[in-house]
């Protein structure tokens, strides 16, 4: 190991760290006290032609590789020395287009353990982005002022997070009942209204909700319908009735047989390849 | 920086690259893309897996041959199936020898037919002058007492015959033996030369000297003796060539009087010819008392006296007939697996085809028989035990001799002279042996279901693997002093003063008395048959060299195979006290016997054993034996050593030492009953409960540690008041651990609830909300409700209940179709929900039933498991997974019974993770045995079709026939390979030390991880792993985790789940799980073990999508990635700061 860090060092002088075509190398270490550091690659975002990307042109950096214990929070507070940081998200992977921005509730969807991931830093000035590109590392995120919590610290805080509070639930579940039943009545009301007016071809639609019920359309119970068609088909059947049949269904024994027979063959085969036939 | 040749150190970690071939190519995940599926479709099948058969159909439907017809209807009429068939063929041909070798064994005959005759001759002496043989020869006989008048010289044999199996075709390998028989000539002999071991006398002197001629000679690789069927009067010349035939062949010299020399009927089993006054140096008694027989004496001899004609009788009645031979070879190997053949009074192959040989002549067998056919019949004929109780002659013998010979001998099996029994050496225990094998073997034929063949015939039944508890009794010279207190004299002079054999009927007989009702079957090893090498340095004079003295230093080992229902009593019932039986209870059982008063008002004899967890119930059998044995036999209990529990200390709790937790899972069970009942009386939910299922290791018995009552220490924690919970504290080391268990809650179906996924999540969380309520103010109970469980703190048992709506698979199922149809389709969610509400509590039921029906499967399960775990491999497989190959070992036995004891059944999950082939069937594990024989056959076939798309490791029950849920998410072949490979190291070096009569040492040796195969190790402080003191070696001192012993005034919820080493590995998986692999002890580990992956070590050039943890260097003037690995290294310490002790790279593993 220490070898190998002479001769990297011999190489490349530090000012120089080698970085893919387009992207921007930014060292970047948890705090002081470590030696080795992980590397940000930072690019400006740009979408290509065509494709659909919400995040704003010239003012939005690229982050890939940052570490597990880098948040939101800490990145921000590391890029906004290049300028000001309206946004950072955080992604598992690269991904064009803005995440949905509705707030998932965290007692149904908690949070995944981070791994390394990609982050999306949108600067409110587009000169946040040259500077950021520009940027020398290495980056520190835990520092004595702003501390970034990890290993015991950070598990026993998670535990007490995890600790739910049974009334913000509650009220939660409420709301989003009520929500959920207000559309399903708006639903309802819909399509009682509909029930039975031809649109504007002439055709009804035919709903569960009708007078007469009818079969409803799934796959399990089309297939029961033509299971019990086949049923019938069979039974009026009749077997080995004629010399054809039984001479039939004795070659299909017999092949029967064979296929076996060869399965067997192969089995044994393998087996003695694996030496399986020495009792000793 | 280079790659990591991890590749080398996979396979430097699974032995030797002939097991690396096993791993599963093709098969997986990665078989799932359909890309890849065509690739292997279009490769040549990979190797060592069984494709589906494709044939064309002209192949399958052309007209049949008169010959395929011929063999499809024998193969239907003679064997089983054709794959028996074709199995017995193939053993056949690996056991038969080749017409090749036979050549050069008959070419070695004749030379030493030729050596042998031309043996020079020697003057008369008298027996007892010995000065005439060579210095460095000696007589391979234990001459006691040493006084015998007579005279003795030396002239060739007058015939050299070939008899036995050789004669026969039917000798087997590996190990091929020719039996030859010397006819001494009549001058030689003398009258009344039976008397006094004279004749035993001359036999052994005529060896000495011939061994001495042949030993320098050229031809023979070596010369030495050895002990026809361990009889120490009969000593045998073993010859082997030398060279490379060296191991091809054995030929013994069994030197035999001249036919018609002895008369029959003075070797009768009445008659006695060993002097009283001759052998123990005495006046003859003048009181007139008759002699004792001497029927094992006159066995022997008489046994030399008909070699030949018996194998002129076999070879008349089956001698050309090929069915008979193939049954007999397969008989042989079936007895050899089994142990039952060598040895002092082994079932042997002579008096197997003997047996064919009556039952052909008592027309139970024909000549015209299969090999299978044969087999079949000579066990269905040793299994049925009312016919062939203890006694069997043919035909020609009269009826007042028979009952002679029953006096005389345990088991009769006359020959057709009607004088000599062919079973006189055998004990009644290895009888019932045999036949408890034979029974076994005909369960396993008639059951039609498994490969009978492999499990029948190929599979070996050491002793240690098939009996629940082993005890050696060592040295074996205190069988002496036995031989003395059991009053034993006449059977030692009609021994010859071997101990071993004389002792050996009475004692075993005493134990199957005083075991009783715990006994199942009791088996002895048979005392090894020795080979005394010829050089002049070891004089076979020795006591070490003869048979039963030899095995002074050796010992004797007693299996037994334990019946579970009578396990459970502690009180050995005797007769009533005014009984004349009474007496006799009291003499047997010694100071042990007690009269005591009973409920009824009897007041009867009993014995009362210690024991009260049901560990050491399990161990009364071990009390009942070095007390019997102390009182009867003088044996005092440190020449006793019993193997039956060492293996307990691995399962037992933390604190106590007497129990191996089977008692403290039946409490978290009661306790789970309570709180079912509870919620099924809950009054005020909208919806009452239809049915609680347990869904939790504990409430299958299977949980390796259960769980105790906790009482939190306040003190020890940060209370959070307003959630009435208990936080961990920073200053403190890490609380105890608290699992809490899975309580799976059903509501009675209503037509209410939502048909949105979303919106029964929501329903769900209103309906564990209101749980927690309920139970809080009816039973007064600590609840804490989540959105998908409720919490509930009950008599210091936490357990976690989760609210299921039957429905909500299918919702997550379903999905439609751009036309409006509605399909259903599985999930990942909805697998997920299925398996934890559906499938997991039906299999905690199912694996519940099996411990009432099995006691000790709980014990077998969490020892496979703390096993498993302790090799780091725990997390590759799914607790259920490893339940249900424990659950195999007691609904699929073959060929052995239950297992009784935790420590047999641990030895036979090893053999069969080690043994079974993962690769080409699935272990079906036939829960209440609801799938019929067709059924199986159908699994057994879909699986071959649908292999690739299945998972490494395949294991079907009732519930799950296609897909094997247990095992969907791992292990991986990898992993799977290594368990194997581990399995095949521990097993031997286990049985080793548990056969081992010296004790067997560290019993956790096979425990301990190798670690050397790990590239980076990171060492974890104990402060702060909660079960720490759960470990393998548990460390003499822990921490302080924070538990009062009486439940304290804090009734808050204690911290659940908290167990910091698992929160670290989910975040280093999660961070680096591409690159590494991770692993970890769960019980207590203080270090985990991490492998590098060989794929990411290769340079990848730069793609934004897979840049995680590497970096980008120039190498050969182009950019590539690689592993940042000196930042992952300090990042291992920083994501676990506080538990991580030291990251310890062993950077010389990897290539820099």
């Amino acid at each position: 190991m220490v070898a190998r860090r002479r001769k990297r060092a011999a190489r490349h002088p530090e000012d120089c760290i080698p970085s893919p075509l387009g992207y921007a190398a930014i060292p970047i270490k948890f705090s002081e006290k470590q030696q080795a550091s992980h590397y940000l690659y930072v690019r400006a975002h740009d979408a290509r032609q065509g494709t659909k990307s919400t995040w704003p042109q010239k003012r939005t950096l690229f982050v890939l590789n940052v570490p597990p214990y880098c948040t939101e929070e800490s990145l921000s507070r590391l890029l906004s020395s290049c300028g000001l940081v309206q946004s950072v998200e955080l992604q598992e992977k690269p991904d064009l287009a803005e995440s949905p921005k509705e707030s998932r509730s965290k007692f149904f969807h908690p949070k995944p353990v981070p791994g390394f991931q990609v982050a999306y830093v949108v600067f409110q000035k587009p000169s946040g982005v040259s500077a950021a590109l520009a940027l020398k590392g290495p980056l520190l995120v835990s520092t004595e002022s702003h501390p970034v919590k990890s290993g015991i610290h950070k598990w026993i805080s998670d535990y007490a997070d995890s600790v739910p509070d049974p009334e913000a639930l509650r009220v939660e579940v409420d709301t989003f009942m009520e929500a959920y039943d207000q559309k399903i009545a708006e639903e309802e009301a819909k399509a009682k209204e509909e029930e039975g007016v031809p649109d504007e071809e002439g055709w009804v639609k035919v709903t569960r909700r009708g007078r007469r019920p009818v079969l409803p359309r799934t796959e399990a119970a089309s297939l029961r319908v033509l299971e019990r068609e086949r049923r019938k088909r069979t039974r009026k059947e009749l077997l080995n009735f004629y010399a054809w049949q039984h001479r039939e269904s004795k070659m299909e024994h017999l092949a029967q047989l064979r296929k076996k027979f060869e399965e067997d063959k192969q089995r044994i085969e393998l087996l003695r390849a694996q030496r399986k036939f020495r009792p000793y | 920086m280079g790659p990591a040749p991890a590749g080398e150190q996979l396979r430097g970690a699974t032995g030797e690259p002939e097991v690396m071939e096993l791993a599963l190519e093709g098969t997986g995940k990665e078989g799932k893309k359909a890309s890849s599926r065509k690739r292997t479709l279009a490769q040549p099948p990979a190797k060592g897996l069984l494709q589906p058969v494709k044939l064309s159909r002209a192949e399958l439907y052309k007209e049949p041959t008169n010959e395929e017809l011929n063999c499809l209807r024998e193969t239907e009429i003679l064997f089983h199936s054709s794959l028996l068939r074709l199995q017995v063929e193939e053993l056949l041909k690996e056991v038969r020898l080749s017409e090749k070798k036979k050549d050069r064994i008959d070419a070695f005959l004749r030379e030493v037919n030729q050596r042998v005759v031309r043996v020079s001759s020697v003057s008369e002496t008298e027996l007892t002058d010995q000065a005439w043989l060579p210095a460095g020869v000696r007589v391979p006989l234990h001459q006691v007492p040493y006084a015998v008048k007579g005279c003795f010289r030396f002239l060739p044999p007058a015939q050299v015959t070939v008899v036995g199996s050789y004669l026969l075709g039917t000798c087997i390998r590996p190990d091929i033996n020719v039996d030859v028989a010397l006819t001494m000539p009549r001058e030689i002999l003398q009258d009344k030369d039976g008397l006094n071991q004279r004749y035993f006398r001359k036999r052994a002197l005529y060896l000495a000297h011939l061994a001495h001629h042949l030993a320098q000679d050229p031809l023979f690789g070596s010369v030495c003796f050895s002990y026809t069927n361990g009889c120490h009067l009969k000593p045998s010349l073993l010859l082997r060539p030398r060279g490379k035939d060296e191991r091809l062949v054995t030929v013994r010299l069994h030197p035999c009087p001249p036919p018609d020399f002895f008369r029959p009927c003075r070797l009768l089993p009445t008659k006695n010819n060993v002097r009283s006054a001759w052998y123990r140096g005495q006046s003859p008694a003048g009181d007139g008392s008759p002699e004792p027989p001497t029927p094992h004496y006159n066995t022997w001899i008489m046994q030399d006296t008909v070699l030949e004609s018996h194998s002129q009788l076999l070879s008349t009645i089956v001698g050309s007939a090929q069915g008979m031979k193939d049954g007999r070879a397969l008989l042989k190997v079936r007895l050899r697996q089994r142990e039952l053949d060598k040895g002092q009074g082994g079932f042997t192959g002579f008096i197997v085809s003997r047996l064919g040989v009556f039952l052909v002549c008592t027309r139970k067998i024909h000549t015209t028989m299969s090999g299978y056919q044969v087999l079949r019949s000579v066990l269905q004929f040793l299994g049925e035990a009312t016919r062939w109780g203890k006694a069997r002659g043919p035909g020609l013998c009269q009826e007042p001799a028979l009952a002679d010979f029953h006096q005389a001998f345990s088991v009769v099996f006359l020959d057709s002279s009607g004088r000599l029994n062919l079973c006189a050496d055998v004990t009644a225990s290895t009888y019932h042996q045999v036949q408890h094998e034979a029974r076994l073997s005909m369960m396993l034929l008639d059951s039609r279901a498994d490969d009978g063949f492999q499990l029948l015939l190929m599979t070996p039944k050491p002793m240690i693997r098939a009996f629940d508890h082993v005890l050696h009794l060592r040295p074996l010279s205190r069988l002496q002093a036995a031989c003395h207190r059991l009053k034993l004299w006449p059977e030692l002079q009609d021994n010859g003063g071997d101990y071993v054999s004389a002792a050996l009927g009475p004692l075993t007989t005493i134990l199957e008395q005083g075991l009783g009702t715990r006994l199942n079957l009791l088996a002895h090893s048979r005392p090894p048959v020795p080979e005394v090498s010829w050089a002049g340095s070891r004089v076979p004079r020795d006591t070490k060299d003869i048979p039963f003295l030899q095995l002074d230093s050796g010992t004797l080992t007693l299996g037994l195979l334990l019946r579970p229902e009578g396990l459970t009593s502690v009180l050995e019932l005797g007769p009533e006290a005014d009984q004349p039986e009474a007496a006799k209870f009291r003499q047997f059982w010694g100071s042990r016997s007690e009269l005591r008063r009973f409920q009824d008002g009897a007041i009867r004899e009993a014995v009362v054993w210690e024991a009260a967890s049901m560990s050491q119930k399990r161990l009364i059998p071990h009390q009942v034996v070095t007390h019997l044995l102390a009182l009867h036999a003088d044996i005092p209990e440190t020449c006793v050593h019993y193997v039956g529990g060492p293996l307990d200390a691995l399962i037992q709790g933390l604190k106590e030492t007497s129990s191996t937790g089977e008692e403290a899972l039946a409490v978290a069970v009661r306790c789970y009953d309570d709180l079912s009942r509870l919620l099924w009386g809950l009054e005020g939910l909208p919806l009452t409960v239809s049915a609680v299922q347990g869904a939790h290791p504990v409430l299958r018995y299977t949980e390796v540690f259960p769980p105790t009552p906790v009482h939190p220490a306040s003190s020890f924690y940060e209370p959070l008041r307003e959630r009435s919970s208990l936080l961990p504290r920073l200053d403190k080391p890490c609380p105890a651990y608290v699992e809490p268990m899975t309580v799976v809650c059903h509501l009675e179906g209503s037509g209410q609830w939502p048909q949105d996924a979303e919106a029964v999540q929501r329903v769900r969380a209103a309906f564990q909300l209101r749980l927690a309520e309920l139970l809080t103010q009816q039973h007064g109970l600590q609840c804490r409700a989540t959105a998908t469980h409720t919490d509930v703190l009950k008599d210091g048992f936490v357990f976690r209940i989760r609210v299921a709506y039957q429905r909500e698979p299918q919702i997550l199922k379903e999905v439609q179709s751009p036309e409006g149809m509605i399909s259903l389709r599985d999930t990942p969610a909805s697998l997920c929900l299925e398996r934890d509400t559906k499938q997991l509590p039906l299999l905690t039921s199912a694996l519940h039933g099996l411990q009432q029906q099995h006691p000790a499967f709980s014990g077998v399960a969490r020892l496979a498991k703390r096993w498993v775990r302790a090799q780091l491999l725990g997390e590759g497989f799914t607790d259920e997974s490893l339940d249900l190959v424990a659950a195999a070992l007691f609904l699929h036995p073959e060929p052995f019974t239950p297992p009784s004891s935790p420590q047999v059944g641990f030895l036979r999950f090893l053999f069969l993770v080690s043994t079974f082939d993962w690769k080409n069937n699935p272990l079906i594990v036939n829960l209440n045995n609801e799938l019929t024989v067709e059924e199986q056959v159908e699994i057994r076939s879909g699986f071959l079709a649908a292999r690739a798309q299945l998972p490494v490791m395949v294991i079907v029950t009732p519930q799950d026939r296609k897909n094997s849920v247990w095992t969907q998410d791992g292990p991986s072949a990898q992993i799977l390979q290594q368990l194997v490979v581990l399995a095949a190291k521990a097993l031997p070096m286990l049985e080793k030390q548990l056969m081992d009569p010296q004790g067997p040492g560290d019993i956790r040796t096979v425990f301990r991880p190798p670690l050397d195969i790990y590239d980076v190790l990171i060492r974890l402080s104990p402060r702060h792993i909660p079960r720490h003191r759960q470990a393998v070696d548990s460390p003499a001192a822990s921490f302080c985790r924070g538990l009062l012993s009486q439940p304290g005034p804090s009734s808050l919820m204690p911290v659940l789940g908290y167990d910091p080493p698992q929160l670290y590995l989910t975040q280093l998986r999660e961070a680096f799980g591409d690159l590494a692999l991770f692993f970890y002890d769960q019980h207590g580990g203080e270090v985990i073990g991490v492998l590098w992956k060989p794929t990411s070590f290769q340079p990848q050039p730069f793609k934004a999508s897979s840049t995680k943890g590497c970096m980008v260097m120039s190498r050969g003037g182009e950019l590539v990635m690689v592993p940042n690995v000196e930042a992952i290294l300090e990042d291992f310490a920083v994501l676990g700061e506080g538990l991580v002790q030291t990251v310890e790279a062993r950077s010389e593993r990897w290539t820099v």
